[in-house]
C-alpha cells in the first residue's frame, strides 16, 4: 500500500471530536485528490473510531429492553470513511432461540436480505457493517458473540464490528416497576424478575454508564476457530490470547445529524413558563430535562452485580473441573497405551530371542483412544465474563463512594 | 377541499413548559380543542377512538433519518407506525384508549398534482418483517374483537397503529389536505377494527414553522362517505420513554450540545456533575419561586407546596447506616479488584500451563 494519506494523517493526529468534519468537508468536489486516498476500495485504511448515528443508539437501547430473552442482537448498517466507521441504521435479528428448527439459517437470510433490499428502496443505507448486542452489565464474552463475529470477519469489509451495548439487567427490573404490568422479564441469566416491587430503590444511577463498547476480533482468533476442537487449546497458547487480546476495542462517539439535534434541542428547551397542576400530578413520565438517577445512593447495583460476579465464578470453576476431568482422563489413556506398548515390546525382545515373529506393534490405537484436548476457549470466555462483572461492579463501587462521600460532605443526608 | 382541520395557531407558546413533563408542542396547554370522541357513547358497536398519543424516540429519528434521506423530488415522506394500545386509568380501564408509538419505517409514496400512490406491498413487507425481527408472529388484523375493546394487541404486540408524515405549514398541499386523507383512508384499512392515527411531523425546517409533532385521528364527514373528505381532529401528543433509555438520550443530547454534533461517552463522574449542578439550579428556582410567595408577588398554590413538602420531606437521616453502607462499598471495591486480579493470574496460567 502506498504511504498514508494525508487525511488520514491529519485525522488521527487531531482529537477525536475534530476529526470528524475535516475528511468530510471536500467531499462533493469532483475528485480532490485528498479524497482520493481517503476513498479506499480495498479497507486498507484501519478503523480508528466508529460513529453511531442517534437513531441507532435509541435502536438498540429499545431492542434491549424489549428483547423478550437473552438475545438482543441485529445488524448495523453505515459507511466507513477514512477510518471511520459511521453506522447509520441497524435493525434487529429475530431471536435464535425462537426457533429451534433446522430452517432457522435459511429464514434469517432471507429476512435479512429481504430487509437490506427494503432500506434501499427508501434511500438507505444497506451496506451490512457489523452486528450490535445487548448483555448484562458488560459481560459480553460469549460464545455465540465470538463465533458470529468470526462468521462476520470472513465476509465483511474490515472484518466487521461489534458493538456490545451493556446492561440487560437493570431494564429488565425497570420495566417491571414502571409499567407495573403483569408479566415477568426473564433477564440474560434465565431467571425470571417477579414484578410487583415497587421501590424507588431500583431506579438506580447504574444505568448512565451504559457506554457503548466496540470491539473488533483480533486476526488471531479467526485463525484458531477454523481448527476447532483438538488443537484450539495450543493456538490459544501458542498467540498467548487472554480473555482481554481477543477482542480489539475501537472507541465510539454518538452523532446525531443537524436536524435531529436541532429537533432535540427545541424538545429539551427549559421551561419558563409556569408548571402546571397537571405535570405535578402525573409526574412519573420523565421529559427530556436533565437526569439525576446519578444521585440515587442506593445499593441494590452492588448486590446485584455481586451475585452475578459468584455466578460467573461458579460456572468457571464448572468449566475448569472439566477440563481437568478431561485432562486426567487423557493422561491415564496415554498411560495405558504407554504400558501397553512398553510390555508389547518386552514380549517383542523375548520372541526375537526366542526366534519368533515379533508382533505388531501398531494396534495400539485401535485399543486405545485417547481422546482430544479440551477446548479451553469456553472457560477463557468464562473468566472474560467474570472479569467484566468485576470490573463494572467495581465502577459501581467507585461511583457509590464518591456519591456517599460527596453526600456527607454536603451535610446531607439523602 | 372538503378537508377541515380543528386547530388553533399556537406554535409558539406552546413549547414552552415542557420542562418536566411532556416535551411535545402539542403539550397539556395547546389551545387546540380536544374533542371527545364517541368511545363511551358507543362503547359496544365500535371500537374505541384513540385519546392520546405517545411517541418514543426511536420513532421520532427514524421519521427525521427518513426524512433527511428523501429524493429531490420528495417534498415530503410519509411511513407506518408501530406500537401498542393501552387503556388509559379513566374513564373506564378496559378500553385501549392511548396509542403508544414505538416504532416507525418508512415507507415508499409518491405525490403528483392529480394522484397520490402508497405501496401497499412494501408497507406490508415491512410490517412482517418487523414482527419476524421481533420473534412474533402476524396477528391478522380483523381478529380483534370489537365489542370487548381489548384485542389481540393488548398484549406488547406490536401492530400498524397509523401513518406518519413530515409536515409543513398546514394550508400547502403538502400538509393536511385531500391527500392525507385518502391515505388516512387507506391505513384505516390496515388498522381495522381501530382507528388510524396520523402524525404530522414538522421538522422545522421551513419558515415560520416551528419543530413539533401534531397527532390526530380522523373522523368521515359529509352527506354520504368518501374516502377523501374527513375530518382530522387533533388528540394530544406526547413523548414517551424509560426511564432507563434515559442514558441513551442523554447521549444524545450531549452529543447535539457539542459544534461537531459527535459525542464520546464519558465516564459516570461528569455526568454526576452535571446531575449537582442541575439540582443547585432547580433548588435555586424552588427557592426563587418560594421567595417570591413570600413577597406576595406571586398567589401561592396549594397544589405545589404539598409536590415541594413531599420531595422535600423525602431526606432521611441515617448516620449508622451510612457508615455500614460506606464499609460494605470499601469491601465491595476490594473484593472487585480481588476478582480481577485472580482473573488475570489465571488466564496467565492456563497459558503458561499448557507450554
Amino acid at each position: 500500500m502506498a504511504a498514508p494519506s494525508m487525511a488520514a494523517a491529519l485525522a488521527a493526529s487531531l482529537p477525536a471530536p475534530a476529526s470528524a468534519p475535516a475528511p468530510a468537508a471536500p467531499t462533493y468536489e469532483a475528485i480532490p485528490p485528498s479524497m482520493s486516498t481517503a476513498i479506499d476500495i480495498e479497507a486498507e485504511i484501519p478503523l480508528t473510531c466508529v460513529q453511531l448515528d442517534a437513531m441507532v443508539v435509541t435502536k438498540i437501547v429499545q431492542h434491549g429492553r424489549e428483547a423478550p430473552s437473552a438475545s438482543a442482537h441485529g445488524l448495523l448498517l453505515g459507511l466507513d470513511l477514512d477510518g471511520i466507521l459511521e453506522v447509520s441504521n441497524s435493525f434487529p435479528l429475530p431471536s435464535q432461540t425462537s426457533e429451534e428448527d433446522d430452517k432457522s439459517p435459511k429464514s434469517i437470510a432471507r429476512y435479512q436480505a429481504s430487509m437490506l433490499r427494503s432500506l434501499k428502496e427508501v434511500q438507505g443505507d444497506d451496506n451490512v457493517v457489523g452486528f450490535y448486542q445487548a448483555t448484562t452489565l458488560g459481560a459480553f464474552f460469549d460464545r455465540t458473540l465470538v463465533d458470529t463475529q468470526a462468521i462476520h470477519q470472513e465476509r465483511l469489509r474490515h472484518g466487521g464490528v461489534v458493538v456490545v451495548h451493556g446492561d440487560l439487567i437493570s431494564p429488565a427490573r425497570q420495566l417491571v416497576e414502571i409499567d407495573g404490568a403483569d408479566r415477568c422479564i426473564t433477564n440474560r441469566k434465565g431467571k425470571c424478575v417477579v414484578p410487583g416491587i415497587q421501590t424507588d430503590v431500583f431506579v438506580y444511577g447504574r444505568i448512565q454508564e451504559r457506554e457503548f463498547q466496540l470491539f473488533k476480533v483480533g486476526c488471531a482468533y479467526l485463525v484458531d476457530v477454523e481448527y476447532a476442537g483438538f488443537t484450539i487449546y495450543y493456538s490459544l497458547m501458542a498467540r498467548r490470547l487472554k480473555f482481554s487480546s481477543i477482542l480489539e476495542e475501537i472507541p465510539v462517539r454518538v452523532r446525531t445529524n443537524p436536524l435531529a439535534s436541532a429537533f432535540l434541542e427545541r424538545l429539551v428547551a427549559p421551561g419558563s413558563g409556569a408548571y402546571t397542576t397537571r405535570q405535578l400530578t402525573e409526574g412519573e413520565t420523565p421529559g427530556l430535562g436533565g437526569s439525576f438517577s446519578v444521585l440515587d445512593l442506593g445499593q441494590s447495583g452492588v448486590s446485584r452485580s455481586l451475585e452475578l460476579v459468584s455466578e460467573a465464578i461458579d460456572s468457571y470453576r464448572t468449566e475448569d473441573g472439566n477440563v481437568a476431568y478431561l485432562t486426567r482422563q487423557i493422561t491415564r489413556e496415554k498411560l495405558r497405551a504407554e504400558t501397553y506398548v512398553a510390555k508389547r515390546k518386552e514380549e517383542n525382545v523375548q520372541r526375537v530371542a526366542q526366534g519368533l515373529s515379533p508382533l505388531p506393534e501398531e494396534d495400539v490405537s485401535r485399543l486405545f483412544k485417547v481422546p482430544g484436548e479440551p477446548s479451553r476457549l469456553e472457560s477463557m470466555l468464562l473468566l472474560g465474563q467474570a472479569d467484566a462483572y468485576a470490573k463494572s461492579m467495581e465502577s459501581l463501587a467507585g461511583i457509590a463512594l464518591v456519591n456517599m462521600y460527596g453526600a456527607r460532605g454536603g451535610g446531607v443526608y439523602f | 377541499m372538503n378537508v377541515e382541520k380543528i386547530k388553533a395557531r399556537d406554535d409558539c407558546n406552546s413549547a414552552d413548559e415542557l420542562s418536566f413533563f411532556i416535551t411535545m408542542p402539542l403539550g397539556p396547554t395547546s389551545s387546540a380543542i380536544f374533542i371527545q370522541n364517541g368511545s363511551r357513547t358507543l362503547p359496544d358497536v365500535s371500537p374505541p377512538r384513540p385519546m392520546s398519543l405517545t411517541v418514543h424516540p426511536t420513532a421520532l429519528l427514524s421519521i427525521l433519518d427518513h426524512y433527511v434521506r428523501r429524493t429531490d423530488v420528495q417534498h415530503r415522506v410519509i411511513g407506518t407506525l408501530l406500537g401498542t394500545r393501552t387503556p388509559t386509568s379513566t374513564p373506564s380501564p378496559s378500553i385501549p384508549t392511548v396509542v403508544n408509538v414505538t416504532h416507525a419505517f418508512a415507507v415508499l409514496h409518491s405525490e403528483t398534482e392529480e394522484q397520490v400512490a402508497v405501496d401497499g406491498d412494501y408497507h406490508r413487507a415491512m410490517y412482517e418483517m418487523f414482527l419476524k425481527g421481533r420473534g412474533e408472529s402476524i396477528v391478522p388484523s380483523g381478529t380483534a374483537s370489537a365489542g370487548v375493546g381489548v384485542g389481540p394487541q393488548g398484549k406488547e404486540g406490536l401492530s400498524i397503529v397509523g401513518w406518519y408524515a413530515t409536515g409543513s405549514s398546514e394550508g400547502s398541499p403538502a400538509g393536511l389536505g385531500t391527500f392525507s386523507a385518502l391515505i388516512q383512508n387507506f391505513y384505516e384499512q390496515e388498522t381495522t377494527p381501530f382507528p388510524a392515527v396520523h402524525l404530522a411531523l414538522d421538522t422545522g425546517t421551513e419558515e415560520g414553522v416551528g419543530a413539533g409533532v401534531r397527532a390526530y385521528i380522523s373522523s368521515p364527514i359529509g352527506v354520504y362517505p368518501k374516502a377523501e373528505n374527513c375530518v382530522f381532529v387533533p388528540i394530544p401528543c406526547e413523548l414517551k420513554f424509560h426511564e432507563f433509555e434515559r442514558s441513551g438520550l442523554d447521549l444524545l443530547l450531549a452529543s447535539s450540545s457539542t459544534p461537531s454534533s459527535t459525542f464520546l461517552p464519558t465516564s459516570p463522574l461528569p455526568a454526576l456533575h452535571t446531575a449537582l449542578v442541575g439540582t443547585s439550579n432547580a433548588l435555586n428556582r424552588v427557592l426563587a419561586h418560594v421567595q417570591a410567595i413570600l413577597c406576595g408577588e406571586i398567589p401561592p398554590d396549594p397544589a405545589l407546596g404539598k409536590y415541594l413538602w413531599t420531595v422535600l420531606g423525602a431526606a432521611h437521616d441515617e448516620e449508622g447506616g451510612w457508615a455500614t453502607a460506606l464499609q460494605d462499598t470499601v469491601m465491595v471495591s476490594y473484593l472487585a479488584n480481588l476478582v480481577r486480579g485472580q482473573a488475570e493470574v489465571a488466564a496467565r496460567l492456563a497459558l503458561a500451563g499448557g507450554a
